[in-house]
């Protein structure tokens, strides 16, 4: 429905007063209404199984199509492919939500079927994989101890590349890929959403596992804090009006002073690194991301990540972050957690409604962050990625990434569900179109919207001529005030090509 | 008076019933696509620089859906620059008028292309 008429061209004063009037209110009662109106998140629905799956409700741009190619799995989260070109997928083996399951590494054969590789030892969540010279090597976040980078043989005999990675908290060991200098890249995500520990540390579960009550955020170079500190009630004690005062880069109800150093160090959160992958002493690539999840190198070697921004949750809410997608510079700092998409946090977009605005943590901050190559909706998760690189599939160069949707309403409101699709960065421009999306009136996951589309796409990548791009698709991932309710067995893995004809 | 009360109260319904429409534009749901169309890049470019992030597509996300929003092109300028709720005030530093003019074009022209 267009309303093509210019309504402000009529002459009469009466007519014009009373028009204006009424668009005004119209887009007050329409957008104006932040505050008053409920989230509606992709997650905000309620799911009974089995999931049901149907290509058809998959919408594509002109010339490509889409099909299922497993379906089952529990919480996949990362595909590579070994050297016959196999796929071969991992399962999280734990969700938030504090659901903890079995990480398993499988190889997907004809008709969707699955043969176990190697299975993990309570060391969740496997985020990610790749395959390079006869082994697979794994990102395993293990939340009860610490993250690893591990080797997996295609016997399933395991070693430890990495370990001793700080992965305890919000966001966890991301990756890997192997870059064309033969070093194995890799991320760790941040403790806490924007640097201090607080209650949404609880709710998430980590700060409340009473092993490591203790852990904090680490910077990957030393740090100079501005003493800000914040306080809140203590969920560690039984006293229920029990506050303490907690700074940034520090342990929870301990607070800081300004000046104060916090030593960095190379196993840091917030950080991509590398590694050979025989092993070794990793080393520092850049530093000052929050969650850097998807790692990619493009047609030209160059590596580049995404990263989930800030939520409006927490010590220090940020509101309005998006997502990012960027270059990755040698020993380039990117501005967590100070800078947003290499804008000043201090910027009133980002101080979400009704509360003051935000100060800087750090007292200097390492240099001036470099701008994003992309940035994507608020809170729609853009995690793994691939760029195409064969005309078989088309858009050479291009980037395809999964959005897993956002996590309303424990990351912020949301008017509406985001992401939840996979999308194309352009390779020139950073501007992003849909690829892979729900049919429908509305947007959202199938177990929001109907049908048996998408879920909540979670990494994608190409097949190793290039010619077909999977898709991982987590599942469904209830989510509501009280925290996530990830569904078992709910997760699949799809595959989109080019038609014939269309080439 | 009358004639003033009944159009402006055409423009509510219509607000009220556009904002109902659906508010998907993008290539895998329309078949079409404004990538490539002339005259529209730099309206494009604005548009994915300061508005996809909280409206994606010119649908809902953080913030409201743009695309079922009959708003004329002065009201879509209006609430740029001045705000509304939640959404920010851009300002000439931020998005200058030619820019406005562009993304103006862009939002209307995505706005029709269902």
């Amino acid at each position: 429905m267009n309303l093509t008429v210019d309504l402000f061209a009529s002459s009469h004063p009466g007519v014009r007063f009373f028009t204006v009037a009424a668009l005004v209110v119209g887009l007050v009662f329409s957008a104006g209404c932040y505050a008053i109106h409920p989230s509606k998140g992709a997650g905000q629905t309620t799911f009974k199984g089995p999931r049901k799956m149907n290509a058809a409700d998959v919408a594509l741009p002109n010339g490509y199509v889409i099909e299922v190619v497993a379906s089952g799995l529990t919480f996949p989260t990362g595909i590579t492919f070994d050297a016959a070109g196999t796929p071969v997928v991992v399962e999280a083996g734990y969700s938030y939500g504090e659901v903890f399951t079995e990480p398993r590494l499988l190889s997907i054969g004809p008709n969707g079927t699955t043969r176990l590789i190697a299975r993990g030892n309570n060391d969740g969540p496997w985020t990610g994989v790749t395959f390079y010279n006869g082994s697979y090597y794994v990102a395993a976040g293990d939340v009860r101890g610490s993250g690893k980078i591990l080797r997996i043989g295609e016997n399933g005999q395991k070693s430890t590349v990495v370990d001793d990675l700080p992965s305890r908290g919000d966001h966890h060991t991301n990756g890997p890929v192997i870059g064309p200098d033969g070093w194995l890249y890799f991320a760790q995500g941040t403790a806490t959403n924007s640097g201090v520990v607080g209650l949404d540390n609880a709710e998430f579960g980590w700060l409340s596992r009473t092993r490591y009550p203790e852990f904090h955020d680490i910077p990957g170079r030393d740090i100079v804090l501005a003493g800000v500190n914040f306080k809140t009630l203590n969920p560690l004690t039984d006293d229920s009006e029990d506050t303490v005062v907690t700074g940034a880069y520090l342990p929870f109800g301990t607070p800081s002073r300004p000046g104060q150093v916090i030593k960095g160090r190379v196993k840091s959160g917030g950080s991509v690194l590398r590694v050979r992958p025989e092993g070794g002493e990793p080393e520092l690539v850049a530093w000052g991301f929050r969650n850097p999840f998807g790692l990619a190198f493009s047609n030209n070697g160059k590596l580049f990540v995404t990263e989930n921004g800030f939520d409006d949750r927490g010590s220090r809410p940020v509101w309005g972050a998006p997502d990012s997608l960027w270059e990755v510079e040698r020993g380039a700092w990117y501005g967590w957690p100070d800078f947003v998409g290499g804008e000043p946090i201090t910027k009133d977009p980002f101080r979400p409604p009704g509360k003051p605005a935000l100060e800087f943590l750090l007292a200097e901050h390492p240099g001036k962050p470099p701008k994003p190559k992309a940035i994507f909706a608020v809170h729609s998760s853009a995690n793994g990625f691939d760029f195409s690189r064969s005309e078989a599939f088309g858009r050479v160069g291009d980037g395809f990434v999964a959005l897993f949707g956002d996590q309303a309403p424990t990351v912020g409101k949301v008017m509406a569900a985001v992401g939840c699709r996979v999308v194309r960065v352009d390779r020139d421009t950073g501007a992003i179109e849909d690829f892979a999306v729900n049919r429908g009136p509305v947007a959202g996951p199938a177990s929001r919207i109907g049908g048996g589309g998408l879920e909540r796409p979670v990494a994608a990548r190409f097949s190793l001529d290039g010619s077909a791009l999977y898709i991982v698709d987590f599942g469904v991932l209830l989510q509501s005030k009280e925290g996530s309710k990830p569904q078992a067995g709910t997760g699949a893995i799809w595959r989109v090509t080019r038609k014939e004809g269309h080439r | 008076m009358n004639a003033g009360l009944k159009l402006a109260g055409l423009c509510a319904i219509t607000l009220f019933v556009g904002a109902c429409a659906s508010a998907r534009r993008s290539e895998p749901i329309t078949g079409k696509s404004l990538e490539n169309s002339a005259g529209l890049s730099e309206g494009r470019r604005v548009f994915i620089q300061q508005c996809h992030t909280c409206h994606p597509g010119g649908e809902a996300g953080l913030g409201p859906a743009l695309n079922n929003k009959p708003l004329p092109r002065s009201l879509i300028k209006f609430q740029v620059r001045h705000g509304l709720g939640a959404m920010p005030a851009f300002k000439e530093d931020q998005i200058s008028s030619a820019e406005l003019d562009a993304l103006t074009a862009y939002l209307v022209a995505l706005r029709r292309s269902d």
